[in-house]
């Protein structure tokens, strides 16, 4: 393994958290895009809930005996309710901490100080430093739950975005305070550039033969990863390749595009539709220096395999590049958009749908693999035999 | 890489619980909303009427004068830029067909109450608003069932199907999970909204979509909705007809008159304790529970209510009343709430019995019902309550005298180790030890 493996756990922590936490399952393809703003002209809604919600707010301000909390809150609030009355399920209004992480993982780097942090059963947030980041260096210690940051003490029971504070920019100095064993430490620590590693290799197979090549998020970074991955595994001389996709959400659509390029020789990977507009058809990137387009390929899918991640194999799939291993997809055939708000709040909203280059959806349905492996155990050493049994006859 | 397991496994739980964490500042609850019952449930103590206070009629009120005058500053109005922003998008770049303009409006105005992090105050659209103020007045027509919601959106149950009611004829079963209604599903609506729907004109016909515990298949049962009368109280003799129980299921319009009239009865055989079991009773009309004290209580402060201006009010107990000298025990649980807590709570600061079962739930304010302009309801949190020795009620609750707690094995066996422990103390002045 090329990459370290805490770095690993870090980033599928920090993502999935994330994405759980914006109200999601695991699926989440978000072509990043910054929409220019229009001028806003008025609909019934305008103009019939505006007055509702400023009736609304006046009783609420004359009458509650709670302490209300800001007004920001509370349009942040009414943002909330009316993205969840449309029913999309993958509709999601972030206020601006919440979008700050999610664009820091959609990057697959930011500016922080190198701690996983999960929230445990008491509602507290609780860090493991990683080995020799800044916080390790600091002295932050595995198990450390976090009490404030720069001074501003963390609520309680607090959520995933009140560790926001931890990034920032890079060279900037973060004040957190900790509390271990009923002790209350404080650490001045510098941030630097986290990077999350969205790809990750290992050799496998007789004679260790077979590059693995795992990639568990199609982030910004994920293109000139895998081709790093494929570099080297050049150097070691591999005669076949593993691309394994299981457990992986999806991510941008461009990255997705980048890897499918990366095996394919030609053709059509996906198709996008969106309402009132002509499609899109995204064809394979003919790049220079594509490493993956000659050895033997098994693909190895599961449940979990997602959008972005489905788009890669259904294409690898319709142009008999390689064969898919494992179980059914999970069959996400929706194409969301992350538009960047006034106030660094952002909202995510289906805007298309996705076709394969076959012309079709996979929405509710997924992907058949071509070698259907229930148990996970097995998939990776039926992988191996097919690809033993193809490198045998391509002698 | 087989390291990365555990990890994810943890993972896992740490998003469970900030769903958990998420989802309770949206959760609203209600137990026991009744399905052609009277409306009786902890979230759904509504002030009597509307803002500005009337004084309780029959009921000696103070208005204390030295409380803070109303300092409420205006925090300026909602900035809708964004909002509008977020319209735009809507309406311009989403993959779907936009609900009606009302159906936006409710969700907004749901998401900007739910951001107030309290659970009582609530926004009730305006076809659900017209159903609940029929409830308040407590004539209405339905299947005989009470509902409760499930906790982080499981749904709507059954909890307690109504002797001879079409629900019990029809063979509705309490645990029963609540799935669609006429065919619409309400897996996401609250138990206010599935009354809403269960609701009816008798006569006509609903049909129910039921989960149910070891069946494959959902259950299809269809009701004629009817007329529903229940009884709100239960009372008998026990331990050789020398010690009255008395059960009181809930606050509601005619709580005080009936079990008044069954306290008479019960009294009349000059029985030597008094058992009222407030368990499980979610509360009702704050009326109802002073009428409800004053059977058992002399005079005397029963109640203190601060509101959000400030104001402090304290309602009093009368020297009549039927039963203010024999012995009494109240039983109480975690379901019981709201005006049962303020009974169980006067009655215990009052040292006029002990309380014995387990802490009560919880839920000691006031809510008061607000009709917008578009029909819809917010029913916003204006008053908490404490009982006459100024504990708060809200979200600490009653602690029992004696602790005694009653096993879900208990009730399936017919075992009351509650009562048990209350006829024990009436006849010796302790209860019995638990095994």
């Amino acid at each position: 393994m090329k990459l370290p493996r805490m770095a690993y756990a870090v980033g599928l922590l920090l993502w999935s958290a994330i994405a759980f936490g914006m109200g999601l399952s695991l699926q989440a393809w978000l072509p990043l895009r910054t929409e220019t703003s229009a001028v806003p002209t008025p609909s019934v809604v305008q103009q019939q809930l505006h007055p509702l919600l400023d009736e609304a707010w006046q009783l609420i301000e004359t009458h509650a005996l709670v302490e209300l909390p800001p007004t920001t809150s509370l349009e942040h609030g009414a943002i909330r309710g009316l993205v969840s009355s449309i029913g999309d399920p993958h509709a999601q209004f972030n206020e601006p901490a919440q979008d700050h992480l999610v664009r820091g993982h959609l990057r697959g780097s930011f500016g922080g100080i190198g701690v996983r942090f999960v929230l445990n059963d008491a509602g507290q947030i609780v860090l493991t430093p990683l080995a020799n980041g800044p916080a390790a260096r600091a002295g932050v210690q595995n198990g450390d739950i976090l009490l404030s940051v720069d001074g501003k003490a963390l609520p309680s029971p607090a959520r995933l975005e009140d560790a926001a504070g931890l990034q920032g920019e890079v060279g900037s100095t973060v004040t957190i305070e900790v509390s271990r064993n009923a002790q209350r430490l404080q650490f001045w620590i510098t941030r630097e550039l986290i990077r999350i590693p969205s790809v990750e290799w290992e050799l496998t197979g007789d004679g260790q033969r077979v590059g693995w090549v795992r990639i568990h998020q199609f982030t910004e970074q994920t293109a000139s990863e895998l081709q790093e991955t494929l570099r080297a595994l050049k150097q070691h001389n591999t005669t076949a390749y593993i691309l394994d996709l299981r457990d992986n959400s999806g991510g941008l659509l461009d990255a997705a595009v980048e890897v499918a390029s990366q095996f394919i020789p030609e053709g059509v990977i996906a198709i996008e539709q969106s309402r009132g507009q002509a499609e899109q058809i995204f064809h394979v990137k003919r790049r220079e220096s594509r490493l993956g387009l000659d050895k033997p390929l098994v693909v190895l899918v599961n449940q979990q395999t997602a959008s972005a991640a489905e788009i890669v194999a259904s294409a690898i799939q319709h142009h008999r590049r390689g064969r898919l291993v494992g179980t059914r997809t999970f069959g996400k055939g929706s194409v969301q958009r992350l538009f960047a708000l006034s106030d660094g709040s952002s909202l995510r909203l289906t805007t298309s749908r996705w076709l394969t280059a076959g012309r079709q959806t996979l929405d509710q349905r997924g992907l058949m693999p071509d070698v259907e492996v229930e148990e996970a155990s097995e998939q990776l050493r039926a992988a191996i035999r097919l690809l033993s049994e193809a490198v045998a006859q391509s002698r | 890489m087989q390291t990365t397991q555990p990890a994810r496994s943890s993972m896992l739980r740490a998003l469970a619980l900030w769903l958990t964490g998420a989802f309770a500042g949206a959760l609203i609850f209600i137990m026991g909303v009744a399905v052609g019952v009277t409306m009786s449930q902890p979230g759904g103590m509504l002030h009597p009427s509307s803002l500005p206070f009337i004084p309780f009629n029959n009921i000696e009120a103070s208005l204390s004068t030295d409380s803070a005058p109303n300092t409420t500053q205006s925090r300026g109005r909602i900035n809708t830029a964004l909002l509008n922003d977020v319209l735009r998008r809507l309406r311009e770049q989403w993959y779907g067909t936009l609900p009606s303009d009302d159906a936006l409006t409710d969700g907004a105005i749901r998401g900007m109450v739910n951001a107030l992090g309290d659970p009582y105050t609530q926004y009730i659209e305006p076809r659900f608003a017209r159903i609940l103020r029929e409830d308040m007045s407590g004539q209405f027509e339905g299947i005989g069932a009470t509902l409760k919601q499930i906790e982080n959106g499981g749904g709507v149950q059954i909890v307690r199907v109504f002797p001879n009611s079409p629900a019990e004829r029809g063979g509705v079963l309490p645990g029963d999970i609540i799935e669609a209604v006429d065919g619409v599903s309400v897996r996401d609506l609250s138990t206010t909204e599935v009354a809403a729907l269960i609701r009816g004109p008798r006569g006509t016909k609903v049909q129910l979509t039921l989960r149910r515990a070891n069946e494959p298949r959902p259950v299809e049962i269809t009701l004629v909705r009817s007329v529903i009368i229940i009884p709100l109280v239960e009372g008998r003799l026990v331990s050789n007809n020398e010690i009255a129980y008395v059960s009181l299921f809930d606050f509601s319009q005619q709580a005080s008159r009936q079990l008044e009239t069954e306290l008479r009865k019960l009294l009349a055989h000059n029985p030597r304790g008094l058992i009222l079991d407030l368990r499980d009773n979610p509360g009702g009309l704050l009326s109802q529970a002073v009428e409800v004290g004053d059977l058992f209580l002399d005079e005397g402060t029963f109640v203190i209510e601060r509101d959000y201006r400030g104001r402090t009010r304290t309602t009093r107990t009368t020297k009549k009343g039927l039963a203010q000298d024999i012995p009494l025990v109240v039983l109480v649980n975690a379901g019981s709430a709201s005006a049962a807590e303020i009974v169980a709570g006067a009655i215990q600061d009052r040292g006029r019995g002990v309380l014995i079962g387990e802490r009560t739930f919880g839920k000691g304010s006031v809510q008061s019902p607000q009709t917008l302009s578009n029909g819809g309801q917010l029913r916003i949190t204006i008053e908490r309550w404490f009982t006459p020795n100024d504990r708060l009620i809200h979200e600490v609750g009653i602690s029992p005298n004696y602790t005694v707690t009653r096993t879900l094995d208990d009730q399936k066996a017919g075992r009351d180790p509650q009562l048990e422990a209350a006829i024990a103390w009436l006849n010796t002045g302790q209860i019995t030890p638990q095994p």
